[in-house]
């Protein structure tokens, strides 16, 4: 077969048309779209099945999620918060991770002329430059058939029956030192007696496991029997058949809040904002309770009452729960991770 | 004719030189929790870098299991450079597509493999397990062995190419003549082949230390959450710290060492050739 030089050209120019069709603002600048920053995986699934096609397909928005874990894309939004043209109309992030973004002038501060759902978000959740999507509270996950006293609070994976058998997930090591902290006396401004607590655990032989995914395996083979993880993951990790049972620690925990907010460089505004509503849609919502076992940010989602009993919270659990304190944690970031990788792992 | 080298020049002035010029400028200024960045012309971070332990110790680890894979990879690649520089059959092609077989595979994927191997519940420990040899899953993986096969398995092609084609220019003539002369095998491989083959083993060397000293995703997926080498304490204080002052100047320290040993390595191997 001879090509002719036009022939040639004419393919180079549609595999150049077929590449850069799934790139946003080349090929379809024109169109309706909305660039969603955010987790690949269950959450990213059930944002494509819940909000991207029943919600936002029929008002003629495409939806493209650039997926990546929470790290690479703070990294993003912090290297692009200069720039005129961000990634991304929506970022989703945890609590935390949104704060310290925020601190940085990244996102704009919402205007709530532009939410139609505002008005339905909890008040305790309510911010003022991002919308809460789902929540979750920390408690400690224990295996029932070998740890048989029931714990009470994160002091008890100190007890040396348990030498060895406390696991950890090393992407948690926020989270694992707080647990740690308020096993020694600390508090949520206070990560202060998470160091020697830490060092204890480290010569009781804790294990880290590189990520939450590992650590399920690793409780399922009941190689460990015993972490700090949020409510949610244990929800689906017992409905995946591995043992585990949950208790909110007497010391107290925080919810975690998982959020979207849109970045101040976003190019899609009006899209962004019909992206938070649907986000805070009831049966969206409801959606991710089934399949991941976090709470509604919404006052008008109603749980089925099988679910509800299972990740609801009593009165008495809910007062145990406060949010993390944001300020302390963006300063002491660096510490944190720092005597994790240098001390605790080395 | 200078012209030739125009675009592949500026290509790697915009896409290697200018990076590295930013990233030279950030390694020296200060970092804030709240700000990220605060502009600065401070050493401090190469300082700090230099005298904590935890990157002393990250950058032996890094240097040991550079060196130990690269010494691995010429032992075990030799010996299969050698054959296949002196294969003749018409398979010399097949056998040359084979060694390179393995670089198809990207990195990620092929530590996967290793970890479904090498995993407490990997082929491995469940065959032990289940022909009841061990009671308990044997630790093969996250740990320096675990990273060191995974490393040598991936740079193992590039040493055998290298060595094959500096091997192939040696004539046969030259080691028959030293059979001829009552060489034995041992001694004509040192005195005759070896020698020879010098230019090979330090291309081939400093080819593999590079890529080793540099490696990422396989400490990171084999050596699991407590094995650190330089790479991945680069990404850590880029990524997870926002820290873009500090990982900046982690990264020159690590071009810096490994260029240092690099040309004192050739140069060392270079005048031993010479001398021989």
């Amino acid at each position: 077969m001879t090509m002719t030089r036009r022939a040639a050209l004419t393919g180079s120019a549609a595999a150049l048309a077929s590449i850069t069709a799934g790139l946003p603002g080349l090929a379809h600048a024109q169109s309706k779209q909305v660039v969603v920053g955010t987790w690949g995986g269950d959450y990213g699934e059930l944002l494509r099945q819940n909000i991207d096609q029943p919600l936002m397909a029929p008002q003629g928005i495409e939806v493209l999620q650039d997926v990546a874990n929470a790290d690479p894309r703070k990294t993003k939004l912090l290297a692009e918060r200069q720039a005129r043209r961000g990634t991304y109309d929506i970022a989703c992030l945890s609590d935390t991770d949104m704060h310290m973004i925020s601190a940085q002038n990244a996102f704009d501060t919402l205007e709530t002329g532009r939410l139609k759902r505002g008005g339905a978000i909890l008040p305790a959740l309510a911010k003022t430059y991002a919308v809460p999507h789902i929540y979750s509270a920390l408690v400690l996950l224990y295996n029932p058939s070998k740890v048989t006293t029931p714990p009470t609070g994160f002091a008890d994976m100190w007890d040396p029956k348990y030498r060895g058998r406390v696991g950890f997930s090393d992407i948690l090591y926020s989270t694992n030192t707080f647990a740690a902290a308020m096993a020694g006396g600390g508090g949520f401004s206070d990560y202060e007696p998470a160091k020697k607590k830490l060092m204890e655990m480290r010569s009781l032989d804790g294990r880290i496991y590189p990520s939450n995914e590992a650590l399920a395996a690793a409780l399922k083979s009941e190689e460990v029997w015993m972490t700090p993880m949020w409510l949610a993951r244990g929800f689906m990790w017992q409905k995946a058949g591995i043992p585990v049972k949950h208790v909110v620690p007497k010391e107290g925990a925080y919810a975690i809040v998982f959020e979207a907010a849109v970045p101040r460089n976003s190019r899609n505004k009006d899209n962004a904002y019909a992206y938070l509503d649907a986000m805070l849609d009831p049966k969206a919502q409801v959606a991710f309770a089934d399949r991941m076992g976090y709470l509604p940010t919404v006052k008008d989602a109603q749980l089925p009452a099988e679910i509800a009993r299972q990740i609801s919270l009593s009165e008495a659990e809910q007062e145990r729960l406060r949010a993390p304190d944001y300020d302390y944690l963006l300063k002491s970031h660096g510490e944190i991770l720092d005597f994790w990788n240098k001390q605790f792992k080395a | 004719m200078a012209a030739l080298v125009l675009p592949a020049g500026l290509l790697v002035v915009m896409l290697l030189v200018a990076p590295m010029l930013l990233l030279a400028r950030i390694s020296l200024n200060r970092f804030s929790p709240t700000e990220l960045m605060v502009e600065a012309t401070t050493a401090e971070n190469y300082w700090r870098a230099v005298q904590d332990p935890y990157y002393q110790q990250v950058l032996g680890t890094t240097l040991g299991v550079a060196l130990g894979c690269t010494v691995l990879a010429l032992a075990l690649g030799f010996p299969a450079a050698y054959w296949l520089a002196r294969m003749e059959s018409r398979w010399k092609s097949l056998a040359t597509i084979l060694v390179l077989f393995p670089l198809l595979v990207g990195n990620v994927v092929r530590s996967a493999g290793w970890m479904a191997l090498l995993g407490n519940e990997g082929a491995i420990n469940a065959a032990l397990m289940g022909m009841g040899i061990t009671s308990r899953p044997l630790p093969l993986l996250y740990n320096t062995g675990s990273v060191v096969v995974g490393i040598v398995a991936v740079v193992l092609p590039y040493m055998i190419l290298t060595l094959a084609a500096v091997i192939e220019g040696i004539p046969r003539q030259a080691e028959e003549a030293a059979a001829n002369l009552g060489g034995r095998p041992m001694t004509v491989f040192r005195r005759v082949v070896l020698p020879l083959a010098l230019p090979g083993v330090v291309a081939g060397s400093v080819l593999v230390f590079i890529l080793c000293m540099n490696a990422y995703a396989t400490p990171v997926l084999l050596g699991g959450p407590q094995f650190k080498m330089m790479a991945p304490a680069v990404y850590d204080q880029f990524v997870r710290g926002n820290n873009w002052p500090f990982g900046a100047a982690l990264a020159f320290i690590l071009l810096a060492v490994t260029l240092v040993l690099t040309v004192v390595g050739s140069t060392l191997l270079g005048r031993r050739y010479r001398a021989a």
